[in-house]
């Protein structure tokens, strides 16, 4: 067998082309998915049933259905609505889709782990309802949702690749082209398995950064807070 | 007569089938501390619950200061308080846990400046200064700084006496206070209690603990299957009790 990297090389810049589209079908459905999953989650653990059925019925579907599934839905079915859409934006909906049912369960976790006597404390000395989920609840359940989130952020990444099925040219679908045409499949897969890995070790380095940052009692007040606070700065 | 801060009337809670509160009516003046004894599941949590609105009486009505906690009054209807109008009434109404509650992930003095600073709407470095002199009070200075988990649990409660007093509320509702600490860790909240209620501070507290109520309590009220059974001074209700489930109940716990 002889392997022949200099095509991996050579073909790297149109990879690495490939790979904002990655990037952007990846980050921009996360975000969607993020901040809908935000309300969601609200929703799923408020007081009113019907809501929260409501939303347990979406994720049951959208959770329990495959991704590609949801792609080449969105993507024929469209039509049928009088809708023509292109490849992209057809693929962030349906993976803003995903995100969103997955996103749900995951802040909800974290919603749903801050003690509620936390809650009542934060209600006894009058706050409202968005007040104690911004000062209380958000800064708590962050932390406890970093690693599932970005475990899920990863794994979505990763599922980016299916977009390739209805023809949004991100890493896979090129990757599958140029060596459809060079017939040097180990080669350029290595080279897009890189490029892959090299996307989720930042994920995985925000992560690490993140969790740093939320971890507040080991790091303390910073000497900025301790000025405003009238404390001794140390 | 001093006018009244709280007034129940025909108060009753029901949880599924279980009556929490039986038909209580009461009423505490300004100034006045009331300590709440009797049996645990008596009511006594329903009942301060119930007066600032963490849990929705199933019926009868509450009134702090002369409002109506959680309904507003007009032309003869009576409709819902919105979110926010229940919480700026709350404002008025300190509340201090049985397990404390304080927010873990805000260093102690931040615990009590944040009501001042996001609900008043203080400027940060006002409600720290006020939050410094409230730590002082309860003696902690020197933990400010530190996370609610470096604490003890009596310095815990002491902190969240200071959350609630940083609001300047007009009532402090305590919800069996020391009930979750170690005996040895008692005293200390107590002493900042029997301080609060020095400075004039209209009190009622959920309590097992019967010598704080002897000594401090202008009247005390003993309750049981989620009704108030005999209500009087100290000296009444612990030297000569008149009903026989007092009688019971306060030998059980004396003996």
């Amino acid at each position: 067998m002889n392997l022949d990297f200099s095509i991996a090389l050579k073909y790297l810049p149109t990879l690495a082309n490939a790979a904002v589209y990655t990037v952007f079908l990846t980050v921009t459905s996360m975000f969607i998915g993020t901040t809908g999953g935000f309300f969601l989650a609200l929703g799923r653990t408020s007081r009113f049933v019907w809501l929260s059925g409501l939303i347990w019925v979406y994720v049951w579907i959208f959770r329990g259905t495959p991704m590609l599934l949801h792609l080449f839905f969105i993507y024929y079915a469209a039509p049928l609505f009088g809708l023509t859409l292109d490849a992209i934006p057809a693929a962030i909906i349906a993976m803003s889709l995903s995100a969103c049912a997955y996103t749900c369960e995951i802040i909800r976790s974290g919603l749903q782990a801050v003690h509620h006597g936390q809650v009542e404390a934060a209600r006894a000395v009058g706050m409202t309802y968005p007040k104690v989920i911004r000062k209380i609840v958000l800064p708590q359940a962050l932390r406890i949702i970093i690693p599932p989130y970005m475990s899920n952020f990863i794994s979505h990444t990763k599922n980016s690749s299916l977009a390739s099925v209805i023809t949004v040219p991100e890493v896979m679908l090129t990757a599958q082209m140029i060596y459809s045409s060079t017939y040097r499949a180990i080669e350029i897969l290595t080279a897009a398995g890189c490029i892959y890995l090299l996307l989720t070790s930042c994920l995985t380095g925000i992560q690490i950064w993140l969790e740093r940052i939320t971890s507040y009692e080991t790091r303390g007040l910073s000497s900025r807070r301790r000025r405003q606070l009238g404390l001794e700065v140390i | 007569m001093s006018s009244a801060m709280i007034e129940v009337s025909d108060l009753e809670k029901t949880f599924g089938e279980t009556r929490a509160l039986d038909g209580v009516s009461l009423r505490v003046d300004q100034g006045e501390v009331v300590c709440v004894i009797g049996p645990s599941g008596s009511g006594k949590s329903t009942l301060l619950r119930c007066i600032n609105f963490l849990e929705e009486p199933s019926h009868g009505n509450v009134r702090v200061n002369g409002r109506r906690i959680g309904f507003i009054e007009e032309r003869g209807r009576v409709r819902r308080m919105s979110g926010r109008q229940l919480a700026a009434m709350r404002t008025e109404i300190g509340m201090v846990f049985q397990l404390f509650y304080l927010w873990p992930h805000m260093t102690a003095l931040e615990n009590v400046i944040l009501g001042p600073a996001s609900v008043k709407g203080l400027p940060i470095r006002e409600a720290a200064a006020q939050g410094q002199q409230l730590m002082r009070k309860v003696g902690l200075v020197d933990k400010m700084a530190a996370f609610p988990e470096q604490l003890s649990g009596g310095q815990r409660q002491r902190v969240a006496i200071a959350r609630a007093l940083a609001m300047q509320p007009k009532v402090m509702l305590f919800d069996e206070p020391t009930s979750a600490l170690d005996p040895e860790l008692v005293g200390e909240v107590l002493q900042v209690m029997e301080q609060v209620a020095s400075e004039g501070m209209t009190m009622m507290v959920a309590t097992h603990e019967m010598g704080f109520a002897r000594r401090v309590a202008h009247r005390v009220m003993f309750m049981d299957h989620g009704r108030l059974v005999e209500v009087g001074t100290p000296h009444e209700i612990f030297e000569r009790p008149r009903e026989e489930r007092t009688k019971r109940f306060l030998n059980k716990i004396l003996a």
